[in-house]
């Protein structure tokens, strides 16, 4: 069994209306554990909406999406939110921190939520900010912080609760080239020493590069798919 | 956890400080207005009661049989000694004062008045009922040989008498006679209890049982007790036990008095559905304001895994902020007013005509219940969760995904 089967994905939006949409035609993919994945295309050919699907956000209108032995398509909204809660991590284009919350609150939230102790929230956020080089901004509020500082504060909230996958939704988009080297530098590190399973969607040439794991999507197809065995596999 | 979401609902309020501080205010303010209200009311009416019982009738009061329906001064309560040495022994009853009560006809050289002429125990009045404390002019005293009278300042008014004048008290003896005694004014008092302040005229018990031909016997005895909660217990103890003579509770001789006092239980109870709908109808705007605001960032928290009842946690602590510090600030300073009236008065000297007319105090001393701040609590507290309810509503409809994508 894989770690992440999607099975005759189809998305359809305003169904029945006159203005009807199909974002994704049976979309099938098998995604092993650990693996670095990259979701590319271009604009509307329905990267975020797979995403979305994989992740529980969105509901697919036929298909299935099994993660390990589980098949989230059809579980309610408060199961979603508890496997989101304790397998997935997201880290999206806009970052989407509270911004009420200083980077700490921020990271610790999702430990918080499944119920681990205040200790070991703050030794594993102060492991986490380290490997991220945020040290210095864990108690500033997202608003005194730069888009590469919020970015990497909102994968370290995605990371810290240890997910078995993390969904990155155009995570460079929004940064300049340098902040998004540094950034997919940082999460293939964590890929690498955490054995987190990560997609991400993203146009960006240098997000694609790093992949080892490339699916190109267009008009809501899988245009091609294409893995690069580990040189040491 | 429980700690995050607070600290959330708390920047919540924070980041919309204005908007925030408005409605603690509007309920704070409304809060102490209408605790005030409650309790200067409540303040009055007891003091009406109070003036009635002190008066008057005290907590229990006691007739011969049907003295009450045909007012014949031959009705008399007989062993009158025995009977009053036997309720002085109760340890329930604080003090007694004994009375001879008839109808009768006061006169001066220009005018005569009907008139009730009470026979009393000046000493005994001041002692048990504080009697002394109505006076507004002359003296608390029938002067040399008794030959004093203390009247009703309606009375006086009417008359057209002040301290010294004479006047002529008539009225009908035992022996069906008219018999009248002549006597000066020492003394004019303000009950505020209408009736005795328009008919009262206090003279010596002793001079009234001569003037009356009364060999033995009195007309009223009123009781004084220790604690309310005894009335009800004495009075059927001394039903039981004195068949011959009727026993009233001081609602059964004013019941007017006790209607007030249902109808300002009523008054709270529109007091306190006030406070609801203003606490209700503030706290709903603002929080149906923050969560349309704020439907992006709940979309991130339930994205991220934060269950709806955490979500619903959140909303609720932050309406519960609202209230309670609206609540707390109006219930501090309901209660400091009112404990200021209570202790200096609320003189309401400029409205003491309209005030006299309905049997008020001008100086109102406010009093301070419990259930002022407990019922208000509740009305606050109720208000705040139903104010959330279309809020939450609103939440639990919108997917994470779509309120993520809204900018």
């Amino acid at each position: 069994m894989r770690f992440l089967e999607v099975n005759n994905i189809k998305k359809i939006f305003n169904p029945g209306e006159d203005i009807e949409v199909v974002g994704l035609h049976d979309i099938t993919l098998c995604i092993d554990k650990s693996e670095f994945v990259v979701i590319s295309g271009p604009s509307g050919s329905g990267k975020t909406t797979l995403l979305n699907i994989i992740g529980g956000l969105d509901a697919p209108t036929s298909g299935t999406v099994t993660l390990g032995e589980l098949i989230i398509t059809g579980l309610s909204e408060n199961k979603l939110s508890a496997l989101r809660r304790d397998h997935i991590g997201f880290v999206f284009q806009a970052y989407n921190l509270v911004p009420v919350l200083t980077a700490r609150d921020n990271i610790e939230y999702v430990m918080r939520l499944q119920g681990k102790s205040e200790d070991e929230c703050r030794r594993r956020t102060e492991e986490v900010a380290a490997k991220l080089g945020i040290v210095d901004y864990l108690d500033k509020l997202p608003n005194q912080m730069s888009g590469g500082q919020q970015q990497r504060v909102a994968v370290a909230r995605a990371v810290a609760p240890k997910p078995k996958l993390i969904l990155a939704d155009e995570p460079t988009a929004n940064l300049d080239s340098k902040s998004a080297e540094n950034l997919m530098n940082m999460m293939q590190q964590l890929n690498e020493d955490e054995g987190i399973t990560i997609i991400f969607s993203s146009h960006d040439p240098l997000v694609i590069g790093k992949a080892r794991h490339s699916v190109v999507l267009r008009d809501g197809r899988i245009e091609t798919e294409h893995e690069t065995l580990d040189s040491d596999s | 956890m429980f700690r995050l979401i607070a600290k959330i609902s708390w920047a919540s309020l924070k980041r919309r400080g204005i908007r925030s501080l408005m409605v603690m205010l509007m309920i704070c303010l409304s809060l102490w207005g209408l605790v005030f209200m409650e309790g200067i009311y409540d303040g009055m009416i007891e003091q009406m009661i109070g003036n009635a019982i002190r008066s008057d009738c005290g907590h229990i009061t006691l007739f011969a049989k049907d003295y009450r329906l045909d007012k014949e001064i031959t009705k008399l309560i007989p062993n009158a000694a025995i009977l009053e040495t036997d309720l002085r022994n109760d340890p329930r009853i604080k003090g007694v004062n004994t009375r001879i009560l008839q109808d009768g006809l006061v006169a001066t050289a220009h005018y005569s008045k009907n008139c009730m002429i009470v026979g009393v125990e000046l000493n005994s009045e001041r002692k048990n009922s504080r009697l002394d404390t109505y006076l507004t002019e002359g003296k608390f005293d029938f002067g040399k040989k008794s030959k004093g009278v203390i009247i009703g300042s309606k009375l006086a008014k009417k008359l057209k008498v002040t301290i010294g004048k004479k006047l002529i008290v008539s009225a009908q003896d035992v022996n069906n006679d008219v018999s009248s005694l002549a006597l000066k004014v020492t003394g004019i008092l303000r009950t505020n209890n209408m009736w005795l302040d328009e008919v009262a005229v206090f003279i010596h018990r002793e001079k009234v049982k001569k003037m009356l031909e009364i060999n033995d016997g009195l007309t009223q005895f009123s009781l004084l007790l220790h604690q309310q909660e005894d009335i009800q217990p004495l009075q059927k103890e001394l039903k039981e036990k004195l068949p011959s003579l009727d026993v009233f509770r001081w609602d059964e001789i004013y019941p007017a008095l006790l209607q007030s006092r249902v109808m300002m239980t009523g008054f709270n109870m529109v007091c306190n559905i006030i406070v609801f709908c203003i606490a209700g109808l503030g706290i709903f705007g603002v929080m149906l304001v923050s969560v349309m605001e704020r439907l992006r960032e709940f979309g991130i928290l339930l994205a991220v895994g934060t269950g709806f009842t955490q979500i619903r946690l959140m909303v609720a602590i932050e309406s519960l902020l609202l209230g309670c510090v609206g609540f707390i600030g109006g219930s501090l300073l309901g209660g400091i007013s009112l404990y200021y009236f209570q202790e200096k008065g609320l003189d309401l000297t400029m409205f003491s005509e309209g005030l006299e007319a309905f049997g008020m105090d001008t100086i109102i001393y406010s009093v301070i219940k419990p259930e002022y701040f407990i019922y208000s609590f509740a009305a606050v507290i109720l208000a705040t969760l139903v104010s959330i309810i279309i809020p939450l509503r609103i939440l639990k409809k919108s997917k994470p995904i779509e309120a993520i994508q809204k900018i």
